[in-house]
């Protein structure tokens, strides 16, 4: 599936993944491939792309993510890349 | 004729001033691009943001959130009463009409809002405004002049949030930006940008009740709460961007007056060199013409 991570001042991720697991505002969120059409509001921790090249961790900070056919949109307030 | 020793004095101040404007021209071409790319970064965040509201946005939804709330619907009076008007300039010169042309923006849509009865407070980010205004003795309601020509979203933040909290309790009735547009390079319009009340999606797009009903959402929590957190968001980026295409626009207008002015002075310094020559030549001839005529004389 298609993700993207964007946040108000460039674009930070872009590509495909197999996972991503995300910080929603009352928990943690999981998105496999396939997944139902959701949009959910960020709370504040550390995004998870997990692909075929690795995983890819970003600290993000309020904002949205949003899922439809296949395409994951996070949409961040804040976004810096967080250490693995 | 002018004198050739002159002539070159002038000459040496034309290519001295040339080198300067040559080397501000290639700063601002290197600033630019980064600028520039600072302007297009900008925009899928704007545009993913406006799409979800779009997608989001219920015209029964509208009451309840403060920042949609339409002039006129609950002022007592019809129309906008009090308004607040930012105005973004540049802090340094040096680049043509830039700046001007935004306070001439500015002014005129002081006199437009004045003119309609609205007490109108003025907002100013950039020493360039804050020094006309205050040339005019006009009440300045507040002034910043650090932010430079690198616009964080911080810099945002600290300016919406202000305007928005007094505009959702009613201490303001419109917000307007006036911020120069980055079209291109070389097109930088003046422009005032009407940020807050948020214009509803609808009124924008009627295909707006088409798209959602495209892709059902499972929505967490409802949809009016995520309108709520993304409302501010996108006024807060309204007011980034027009931060960031003002800065970019800056350097733009700079590179173009800096190449108008390299090319002045080269135009410049060949008539000068030209003169010089000519001037040259003659005091030659002269020289040679007396020598001639001296030797001549002593002949007898």
């Amino acid at each position: 599936m298609r993700v993207s991570l964007i946040s108000a001042e460039r674009s930070v991720f872009e590509g495909e993944a197999d996972s991503v697991v995300a910080p929603a505002y009352d928990g943690l969120v999981g998105i496999l491939p396939r997944h139902a059409a959701f949009m959910t509001l960020l709370g504040k921790g550390i995004v998870r792309i997990s692909g075929s090249g690795g995983d890819k961790r970003v600290q993000v900070a309020g904002g949205f993510l949003q899922v439809a056919r296949d395409v994951v949109r996070i949409v961040a307030g804040s976004a810096t890349p967080a250490d693995s | 004729m002018a004198k050739p020793r002159e002539l070159r004095r002038r000459i040496r101040s034309v290519q001295n001033t040339r080198k300067i404007t040559k080397t501000m021209e290639l700063v601002s071409t290197s600033k630019l691009k980064r600028a520039q790319d600072r302007v297009v970064g900008a925009r899928p965040y704007a545009q993913a943001l406006a799409e979800v509201i779009e997608e989001l946005y219920a015209p029964e939804l509208a009451e309840r959130f403060p920042l949609l709330r339409q002039p006129g619907k609950t002022a007592r009076g019809p129309g906008v009463r009090r308004a607040a008007l930012l105005l973004i300039t540049s802090n340094r010169g040096l680049c043509g009409a830039f700046n001007s042309n935004l306070i001439r923006e500015a002014r005129r849509r002081l006199e437009e809002m004045e003119a309609q009865d609205t007490r109108t407070e003025l907002h100013l980010v950039g020493k360039k405004g804050v020094s006309y205004f205050k040339f005019t003795k006009r009440t300045i309601a507040s002034q910043r002049v650090d932010i430079g020509d690198k616009p964080t979203l911080e810099h945002a933040v600290e300016l919406a949030t202000p305007l928005m909290e007094r505009f959702a309790k009613g201490g303001l009735d419109a917000v307007d930006i006036v911020f120069a547009k980055f079209n291109s390079a070389v097109s930088t319009p003046p422009t005032t940008l009407r940020v807050l009340p948020v214009t509803p999606p609808a009124q924008r797009r009627s295909g707006g009740r088409a798209s959602k009903a495209a892709v059902n959402y499972i929505l967490q929590p409802s949809a009016e709460e995520i309108l709520r957190e993304l409302l501010p968001l996108s006024v807060t980026n309204q007011f980034y961007r027009a931060l960031v295409e003002t800065a970019a626009a800056e350097h733009g207008a700079r590179r173009t007056a800096m190449k108008n002015a390299t090319d002045a002075g080269s135009d410049m310094l060949t008539i000068l060199q030209r003169t010089f020559n000519r001037a040259r030549q003659a005091q030659i001839t002269q020289e040679l013409a007396e020598i001639v005529g001296g030797a001549e004389a002593l002949k007898g």
